[in-house]
């Protein structure tokens, strides 16, 4: 059980997606403007993510090495567009909303990395585990970022106004280079913490 | 050379077959959940519609297309003619800004919802918000100007450009219904 929890909680914060492994930075930026949006794409990405593990997982045996990236590009595709079709029939509001954020994630490198690194390699079980922490992570990172994003962007988290009118909303926290700024500053954050985590269980006498 | 090549594993036939195969298979898979879910989805869709129709235009008991106008529609309660709806286009700041735009038979403006957009979202996207879209209600297409530009309607601070997309295709919403309720309906 320790195993499959190390494999899951690597992804909060030693490998963290963003602010460690730097993957998929692009659409993070893009959809971090308001913390439901990076709440929903965190999600989005974990569900695929963790599918995505599976059957690559499942299937690992069948597929050529000399075309297994596009195959795993395949299966992403299919998952998503499946997951697409879906929402459209069963559930056509939560579809709209999700719309573009499921088409941009097609193109996650984080997803084609895990199961190029992760899941090509390990059985069904713990790939899947190895997704849904990742996701996770990713979906922390989202988290933070937006809620940050949002409060000095605009004033709010979650729509409810937190800063008052007194607070003048400094538009460069919604804009993308804000965000660049940010994210340089989390990664630098994120660094000082994880190294100070290992360095506590290096005293405390745990292997690293 | 060429047996040893034919017995390896990557030979070029080997891999575009397992290629193939995974498309294949994929392929299979989206066809299958298609056929299964596209009525339905058909049909939410269409449910969709009338909804947004509803939520513009509330107390009509029977929208009508009007022939001739693509996506355009007489909202009636009874026999009165209460709003028609209007679909408008503007170039925003990202891309298109679609509307759905309810216009009064006096030719004023009832609401307007958003009904696509690719705004930057916590700016742009602020203009789909009671803030600045409740300023439309009950102002004439000659009113469809932001602040900047010496009109009535007060921009969205940091989105003039999507103010003035909205604007724009609002009042042309506006015009293309005094039109259609020229044209004798």
């Amino acid at each position: 059980m320790k195993g499959y929890w190390d494999i899951f909680s690597k992804g909060l914060v030693l490998e963290n997606p963003i602010f460690v492994l730097a993957l998929s930075l692009c659409p993070a930026l893009a959809v971090t403007t308001s913390v439901v949006n990076a709440l929903t794409m965190g999600l989005t990405v974990t569900f695929v993510i963790s599918m995505n593990n599976l059957i690559v997982s499942i299937v690992r045996n069948w597929v050529n090495p000399k075309v297994r990236v596009p195959i795993y590009i395949t299966s992403i595709a299919t998952i998503v567009t499946v997951a697409e079709l879906l929402l459209k029939a069963f559930a056509p509001l939560l579809y709209k909303q999700l719309g573009i954020y499921l088409s941009l994630v097609v193109v996650f490198a984080i997803i084609l990395a895990r199961a190029e690194v992760f899941a090509s390699k390990n059985r069904p079980l713990p790939s899947f585990i190895d997704g849904f922490g990742m996701g996770a992570g990713f979906t922390l990172a989202m988290l933070i970022v937006g809620v940050i994003r949002e409060l000095f962007g605009n004033g709010t988290i979650l729509g409810y106004t937190v800063l008052g009118s007194w607070y003048p909303p400094a538009l460069i926290f919604i804009m993308a280079p804000g965000a660049f700024i940010l994210i340089g500053y989390l990664v630098g954050a994120w660094n000082i913490w994880s190294q100070r985590i290992e360095k506590a269980k290096g005293e405390r006498g745990e292997t690293i | 050379m060429t047996a040893e090549h034919n017995d390896n594993n990557n030979s070029i036939l080997k891999i575009a077959l397992n290629l193939a195969c995974a498309c294949i298979i994929s392929g299979i898979i989206i066809g299958l959940v298609y056929y299964f879910t596209a009525d339905i989805a058909k049909q939410k869709q269409l449910e969709l519609q009338n909804l947004a129709l509803q939520s513009i235009v509330q107390g009509a008991d029977k929208y009508t297309p009007i022939p001739g106008k693509p996506g355009c529609y007489t909202a009636t309660k009874g026999d009165q003619l209460i709003a028609y709806i209007i679909p408008a286009e503007s170039k925003g700041y990202a891309g298109a800004v679609k509307l759905l735009v309810a216009v009064g038979p006096d030719n004023k403006i009832i609401k307007y919802s958003i009904i696509d957009s690719k705004e930057t979202p916590g700016l742009g996207d602020k203009a789909a918000q009671p803030q600045f879209a409740d300023q439309f209600a009950g102002k004439t297409g000659a009113d469809m100007m932001v602040n900047k530009d010496g009109g009535p309607i007060q921009a969205i601070s940091g989105a003039t450009i999507t103010s003035r997309a909205v604007t724009r295709a609002v009042k042309n919403a506006v015009d293309e219904a005094a039109i259609i309720a020229k044209g004798g309906k």
